[in-house]
């Protein structure tokens, strides 16, 4: 499903993604584990087409098309999704609203009849049940003093709702309290299907108890450094980057 | 199009007595000149209302987003006791359009109070100012007003302006101004585009969520009517 190759990307004159390769089939789901500042967020907002950061190098395959020409939006249309570690703020302007337009928009690219708002309203509020989400919270401006943790909530949501093809989830897991991140968690999880795959960005092992990956990656320093199963989420959190980092610096005349 | 410039002038006075409410809404969509800035309307318009009565209302709503230049300045006298003066306006400027508009609120009665909330949304080279003047008067005991004026930006060429009034001769009033100038950002933009909506459609969608406090105050066919017109005045402006 997708295909990234040798990818590098700067924002300014930094350069940040420094030559990543992942693959990533239909029905996996896959978590990318790294410290602050090693490019996760750069990578995911890279894939879904953020227009500040500029690709220098690489390519990137998406359903056999070349993902890097199209246009965010089309992106979106085409089944790629973007839960954001920071969502935005849109006053005066509801979820209900929001999502609206962006299903409609979807579906008239797939060339599907438009939701009219009762079909969308039951469509809504059976996806609320997934992250047991209240239905004031919907009818509120998007994210406008919302709780970290009901905008998290509010992300996997749209996930639900806009059923896409490849859904990158950025930190969906910070800022949640316990409950909340078990049913959190657990939608996602519960939105685990063979013709979807799930890009799990993440600092926690204990998200990965809910949704168990097929693979984990290690990102340092904008690249992937390593690649593992599930285990290595766990060894990590056991014993940290710092061993990571040593490889890394061993490994590093015979990389350049 | 017409090269020249046309003028429309106009004048409407209300007078609201004891207990009577008015409520005046405008959807103003004059011809605007083309996108160099040349021909359009000039709106030079005179409204004026008294709340003369006890217990009167005069509600000013409008939305302007015609005309080369606007001048419009609705007001309200609040003479009756207890009288509600309130201003609800957005105005939008594209191209080389200007909009000066405001509001003045003189308060003379006892416990009166005033409402302003205005919206300008600049884009292309257009620019928005609000003008209003707040007047507190010695014997308008227990008086209140609040005031928010909110500018939003599309782009880098427009400018919003903002100069409110205060004039206050009575130590019981209350006297409250907020201002804010938010940009559309990129993130809001990057947003609404990674769910699949078009920038056109996102930007239309932040525009009309900006306004929403004031176009809820327009009749139901007026605020439709409203919305439709925002898109059409700011096309084109974000790529
Ligand atoms: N717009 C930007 N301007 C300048 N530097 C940037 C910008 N965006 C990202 N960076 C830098 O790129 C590096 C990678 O940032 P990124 O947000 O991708 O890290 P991350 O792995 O997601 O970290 P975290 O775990 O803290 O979320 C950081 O050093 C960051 O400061
Ligand atoms: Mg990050």
């Amino acid at each position: 499903m997708l295909e990234v190759r040798n990818l590098h990307a700067k924002v300014g004159n930094t350069e940040i993604l420094r030559g990543i390769d992942l693959t990533v089939n239909a029905g996996e789901v896959h978590a990318v584990m790294g410290p602050n500042g090693s490019g996760k967020s750069t990578l995911a907002h890279v894939l879904a087409g953020r227009e500040s950061y500029e690709v220098t190098a690489g390519e990137v395959i998406y359903e056999g098309k070349d993902l890097l020409k199209m246009p965010p939006e089309e992106r979106a249309r085409e089944g790629v999704f973007l839960a954001f570690q920071y969502p935005v703020e849109i006053p005066g302007v509801s979820t209900t609203y929001f999502l609206k337009a962006g299903v409609n928009a979807i579906r008239k690219h797939r060339g599907l009849e438009e939701f009219d708002a009762i079909d969308f309203l039951a469509l809504i509020k059976e996806k609320m049940k997934l992250v047991e989400m209240d239905q004031s919270l919907v009818n509120r401006p998007l994210n406008e003093g919302f709780s970290g943790g009901e905008k998290k909530r509010n992300e996997i949501l749209q996930m639900a709702v806009l059923d896409p093809k490849l859904a990158i989830l950025d930190e969906t897991d910070s800022g949640l309290d316990i409950d909340a991140l078990r049913i959190v968690a657990n939608g996602v999880d519960a939105l685990r299907s063979k013709d979807r795959a799930i890009l799990l960005i993440t600092h926690y092992q204990r998200l990965l108890n809910y949704i168990v990956p097929d693979y984990v990656h290690v990102m340092f320093d904008g690249r992937i450094v390593k690649s593992g199963g599930k285990a290595l989420a766990l060894e990590l959190e056991d014993k940290g980057y710092d061993w990571i980092k040593a490889e890394v610096e061993l490994a590093q005349p015979t990389i350049a | 199009m017409r090269s020249s410039n046309q003028l429309h002038a106009a004048v409407v006075e209300l007078i609201a007595h004891d207990d009577a409410r008015i409520k005046y809404s405008t959807v103003q969509n004059w011809y605007p000149g083309d996108k160099e800035g040349t021909g359009g309307i000039y709106n030079f318009v005179t409204k004026r209302g008294k709340c003369l009565g006890k217990n009167s209302r005069i509600s000013w709503t409008q939305v302007e987003t015609g005309s080369a230049i606007t001048w419009k300045y609705p007001s309200c006298i609040l003479q009756g006791e207890n009288s509600v003066g309130e201003f609800y306006s957005v105005a939008v400027t594209n191209n080389y359009q200007q909009a000066d508009t405001g509001t003045k609120m003189i308060h003379m009665g006892k416990n009166t109070k005033s409402t302003i909330i205005s919206k300008g949304i600049s884009a292309g080279h257009g620019q928005n100012t609000y003008r209003g003047l707040v007047k507190i008067l010695k014997g308008a005991t227990g008086a209140r007003n609040y005031s928010q004026c909110d500018s939003l930006l599309l782009g880098e060429k427009c400018g919003a302006h903002t100069f409110p009034y205060l004039e206050v001769n009575n130590s019981s009033s209350q006297v409250e101004h907020e201002a804010s100038t938010p940009k559309i950002g990129e993130d809001q933009l990057f947003y609404c585009k990674q769910r699949g909506i078009s920038a056109e459609d996102a930007v239309n969608m932040i525009v009309n969520g900006f306004c929403k406090t004031v176009l809820r105050e327009l009749p139901m066919e007026f605020a439709v009517e409203a919305q439709k017109l925002l898109g059409v005045s700011l096309e084109g402006s974000v790529g």
